[in-house]
């Protein structure tokens, strides 16, 4: 069942915090969070998180199209790598 | 499950797939891609059974959802094809194209030291993965769990392939605080 609207997204109060902090602090920095249950706020866009996964944390950059979804879904916590092959990784 | 990524044992040998099993009696076979697109398998010119091994010349028949099947030249019954199940695929790395600037492929940046500004190597370059929030290098450092970093510029400035290095940011070390 959907969350109701009136409630608006959840987001772990600490998280919007530290969030707000390193946007006003214009540095380079990545936000340390176990919170994988936080929704992605458009206030979020272009901050770069790292999210725990069970066993590390994983860094998600946050663009615009990942607005509205959860921290976790970024950061799965089952892990297959694959074989490399000719796949490409572009540096953004 | 597969240990994360390995570094490639033979850095001029991509492995491209693997054969799987025969499909029907004229020598066709099953072989499942490690190529971004499937049909990629034969786009790169003879495939070589093993690194510098036997090449054969793949004509793909078609895609399906577990792989392609394909027919080799030289392989004309169920009984050859057969034998050749488990046979992993290579290509020469000189066989893949440029890639575009900023694009590397996984297979160059896997076994690469991972070095912070000050030269001093913290790790190597395990796997390159990407969850869906950009791509994300995997850095093995020893006496601990791998480390992930973000693959962009402000983590990591420099990617040196001649040189066989990548430079990595102490914040994206770091992590933050908690």
């Amino acid at each position: 069942m959907a969350r109701s609207v009136w409630k608006g997204p959840f987001v772990d109060g600490y998280l919007l915090k530290k969030a707000e902090a390193a946007r006003s602090s214009q540095r380079k920095e990545v936000i340390k969070t176990w919170s994988r249950r936080s929704t992605i706020l458009p206030q979020f866009v272009g901050l770069t998180f790292s999210v725990y996964n069970g066993l590390k944390f994983l860094p998600v950059i946050v663009t615009e199209n990942m607005v509205g979804h959860k921290f976790g879904e970024f950061s799965p916590t089952r892990t297959f790598h694959g074989h490399s092959g000719d796949k490409k990784a572009k540096r953004a | 499950m597969r240990a994360p990524g390995r570094a490639p044992a033979q850095p001029d040998w991509v492995e491209v797939g693997v054969v799987g099993a025969p499909v029907g009696v004229r020598g066709a076979m099953r072989i499942m891609p490690f190529t971004a697109n499937p049909e990629d398998i034969v786009s790169y010119g003879p495939v070589h059974a093993g690194p510098g091994g036997p090449a054969l010349a793949l004509t793909l028949a078609r895609v399906e959802a577990k792989g392609v099947v394909a027919r080799a030249r030289g392989i004309q019954d169920r009984d050859a094809a057969a034998r050749l199940r488990g046979t992993r695929l290579y290509v020469p790395r000189a066989a893949l194209p440029p890639t575009e600037p900023e694009t590397y492929y996984h297979h160059d940046l896997i076994g690469l030291d991972a070095e912070t500004p000050d030269g001093r190597v913290v790790g190597t370059v395990v796997a390159v993965v990407n969850h869906g929030a950009g791509d994300v290098l995997e850095i093995a450092v020893a006496g601990r769990a791998s480390h992930a970093v973000a693959f962009t510029r402000a983590f990591v400035p420099v990617v040196d392939l001649a040189a066989r290095r990548v430079v990595i940011d102490p914040a994206a070390l770091d992590e933050g605080d908690a």
